[in-house]
């Protein structure tokens, strides 16, 4: 049923979680270990409910997914509020999330943390998966990166991602950082890391993949190795290949993951990357 | 890549994926066994779905059974079939069964062990397995020492030599001792992991995590807060098919000597300084040393009788296959224990095992004292009982505590509500099988999980000191019915005390 105000969302949300216990059933748990909430503009609805399927069942917590609507000309919240419950096999209890969607309408999407902050849940970590470019000077990323304690980008999702990657430490100051474009380079990290420590001396790079990843195993690998590193850069809509000074590095895993299995992965990191904010660090 | 090449390696740092093992050769003595098809095998496969495994490695089937390697993978794959957690995979499975064989082996004759050497040797030239081995010996007691002498004699002098053994390790505690002698003097003892699956179950892991990850806990961990620990081990099953192994074992040589003595040891033991394999097993091993039975009458055993599980009528333990029709093995064990030491002292430890009893179930709970002086006048309902720390090691895995709540109305009536953490509903995955976890970890070389030669020994201890007078005093068999939560001696071992087992 759609809402209109954070108190009828509260009020629709209580309703349903009694609703879900049925008569004579044992009561259904609302789990959460995390609060997640994803910013979702327009042209990213659909890959963001792509991958936000099954992802509660992995992470129970309280996603919150917010849609700006910047040009709306309503000044309106509007929401919806649902319970996903999952039954484990041979567990008599349904475990059950819930999913809060609110269209930020107007001037409402210039203020998000002030819809999102009355619905976090207490003591647990929050989490907040951008979706698109970073608006780096915009109010409504830098007030939901003071309520979150990590971001999740994708830089692959980037029109230019060396400019995002120059500003991305501006951030880190703030808040921790996952990129999922750096773990999607991950295997591939690993097969270079076998290379040592034939490759203490390197100072070429070649890879076959999209930029941002390309970018990124660079700089890692200079920083790394405290030297410069040539890049020779062919691109491709997955990494095809990575080789230093002309050695082939074999990737740790060759089925790429899912969208939804990276962000489930980055759900479960907490602190700084020291390593990539490294990496990142020296594209500024 | 060695560790230490790991470890001064700068690319290295950071990465969260977890390193492969070194390539390796896997040899399952008992190959045509239960325990190969039911848990080994799908534990392999369960690490290839999951790209834990390294490029270069085998696995061979080692048994007296003659079989071809063709035959041997055509069982396994049923077993994977069968028993695997995941969907079947037909190219997991190819990768794995191109790099398995089997060898018929008798290492009770002389140079029996060389048909398999050979294949090793082999093995390291085709399939680059540079000379590491991993010795898994699921085999019955008896079979563990010339199969460990035999070994012993033929090691490799390239790569390293990992030897897992199954449990029981010995009969008692001269026994073992014999058998770590001998294992000995062929192997280092850094190189012997003695597998104890319940280590390997993410809620026993869970326990140290609970226990030394949350402040709350540990400062009331103690004598001055906890009233007795109760530890259940409880197996609906009976002797399904096992009968002649089990008559030979009982109870208290299967679960308690090992398992149970293990989760005693995990809840009392003093915080490690760290997560490495000695620390935490040097705690364990003041745990163990400090245990004692206060004397026969603390020691309860028991044998099922017929009965009903789940509606069924089922057989008594002597009418089972292989059991001895006046069999006087123990089916059940109860027993009162203390931990002597400052954090223990006059603190009960009340463990308890059986089979068919009412349900599977392995819990470890933490009873507290009462409220000191409740300021209310209870109408009705159950009064103010103790709270109670509920872990649940199987099934329906997680933690729960059982706290006093008002029920809502005039005056005040309290119930008992249980505040739940279930570790399906918080971690949706599916959780790692024991000996998934355990092989990846010998493999790796982190022998955490695996118990020492002195453990073992300290258990066999205690456990000599409490079937000592069995064999003086004739038992009354059986004495529980099957689908019950055992005999009323049991029982009784708490009301002496002023308390009872938790209610199921």
């Amino acid at each position: 049923m759609p809402v209109s105000s954070l108190r009828e969302l509260e009020r629709e949300l209580t309703e349903l979680r009694a609703a879900s216990a049925e008569p004579g059933a044992p009561p259904r748990l609302r789990t959460s270990v995390m609060t997640h909430i994803a910013w979702v503009p327009e042209e990213w609805v659909e890959a963001a409910t792509g991958t936000l399927a099954g992802l509660a069942e992995r992470h129970p917590s309280r996603t919150i997914l917010l849609f700006p609507r910047p040009d709306d000309p309503r000044d309106v919240l509007e929401g919806e509020v649902d319970f996903r419950c999952f039954v484990r096999g041979g567990q008599e209890r349904e475990v059950c999330s819930e999913v809060v969607s609110l269209r930020l309408c107007g001037r409402r999407a210039s203020a998000p943390a002030s819809v999102v902050m009355p619905l976090l849940v207490s003591d647990l970590p929050v989490f907040l998966r951008w979706r698109g470019p970073l608006p780096f000077d915009a109010p409504e990323l830098d007030q939901l990166v003071g309520v979150a304690d990590r971001l999740v980008v994708d830089s692959r999702e980037w029109p230019d991602a060396r400019a995002g990657l120059a500003r991305l430490p501006e951030l880190f100051d703030r808040i921790a950082v996952s990129d999922i474009a750096w773990a999607r380079a991950e295997p591939w990290r690993c097969g270079v890391a076998d290379l040592w420590p034939d490759i203490a001396e390197a100072s070429a790079l070649r890879v076959a993949g999209p930029e941002p990843e390309a970018l990124l195993l660079r700089s890692w690998l200079s920083a790394r190795l405290g030297r410069e590193i040539r890049l020779d850069h062919q691109p491709a809509g997955e990494l095809e290949l990575v080789a230093v000074d002309g050695l082939d590095a074999h990737p740790a895993r060759l089925e790429p993951l899912t969208p939804s299995d990276l962000l489930s992965d980055q759900l479960e990191v907490f602190g700084h990357d020291r390593i990539y904010e490294e990496a990142v660090r020296s594209f500024s | 890549m060695t560790e230490a090449a790991v470890a001064e390696n700068p690319l290295a740092e950071g990465l969260r994926m977890r390193r492969p093992p070194e390539p390796f050769a896997l040899s399952i003595f008992g190959a045509s066994g239960d325990l190969t098809q039911r848990k080994l095998m799908p534990a392999l496969y369960a690490l290839a779905l999951r790209g834990l495994l390294p490029d270069h490695y085998a696995v061979v089937g080692v048994s007296r059974t003659p079989l071809t390697t063709e035959e041997f993978r055509a069982r396994m794959r049923e077993a994977v079939e069968e028993h695997g957690r995941d969907d079947f995979r037909e190219d997991v499975w190819e990768h794995l069964a191109q790099r398995m064989s089997y060898v018929a082996a008798d290492f009770g004759v002389e140079s029996g062990e060389r048909p398999l050497i050979d294949c090793l040797d082999e093995l390291d030239a085709t399939q680059g397995t540079s000379g590491n081995r991993v010795y898994y010996l699921a085999v019955p007691p008896k079979a563990v020492g010339p199969i460990v002498t035999a070994l012993g004699r033929a090691r490799t002098t390239s790569g390293w030599t990992r030897l897992i053994v199954e449990k029981p390790f010995g009969y008692d505690l001269a026994s073992a001792r014999q058998l770590n002698d001998l294992v000995h003097q062929h192997f280092e003892e850094k190189e012997i992991y003695r597998i104890d699956h319940y280590l390997g179950k993410e809620t026993v892991q869970n326990m140290l995590v609970l226990r030394f990850a949350n402040g709350i806990f540990e400062p009331i961990w103690n004598r001055q807060f906890i009233d007795h620990v109760q530890i259940t081990v409880g197996e609906s099953l009976g002797a399904e098919g096992r009968g002649d192994f089990y008559d030979e074992t009982g109870a208290m040589r299967d679960v308690v000597q090992n398992h149970m003595l293990q989760l005693v040891a995990l809840t009392a033991m003093e915080p490690p300084i760290d997560f490495e394999a000695d620390a935490v097993r040097n705690e364990k091993v003041k745990v163990l040393r400090a245990l004692h039975t206060p004397g026969p009458k603390h020691v309860v055993r028991g044998q099922y009788g017929p009965g009903f599980i789940e509606g069924e009528p089922v057989s008594g333990y002597r009418e089972e296959p292989g059991v001895a029709p006046d069999s006087e093995t123990e089916t059940y064990v109860a027993a009162k224990l203390y931990v002597d030491n400052w954090r223990w002292a006059d603190t009960p430890f009340y463990i308890r095992t059986g089979k068919r009893l009412p349900r599977r179930e392995t819990t470890i709970a933490i009873q507290f004292k009462r409220a000191p002086h409740p300021p209310f006048e209870v109408d009705d309902g159950e009064g103010l009982r103790p709270n109670v720390l509920l872990i649940h090691i199987q099934p329906d895995e997680g933690v729960s505590l059982a706290v006093g709540a008002k029920v809502p109305g005039q005056g005040v009536s309290i119930r008992t509500v249980h505040m739940d953490f279930l570790y399906g509903g918080a971690f949706r995955v599916s959780l790692p099988e024991a000996y998934e976890r355990l092989i990846l970890d010998c493999l790796l070389g982190d022998a955490t999980l695996f118990t020492r030669a002195d453990e073992v020994e300290e258990q066999w201890a205690l456990v000599d000191t409490m079937v000592a007078p069995w064999t003086r005093d004739k038992p009354h068999f059986p004495n529980y019915a099957a689908g019950s939560w055992g005999p009323h001696a049991a029982d009784d071992l708490l009301h002496r005390d002023g308390r009872s087992w938790r209610r199921h």
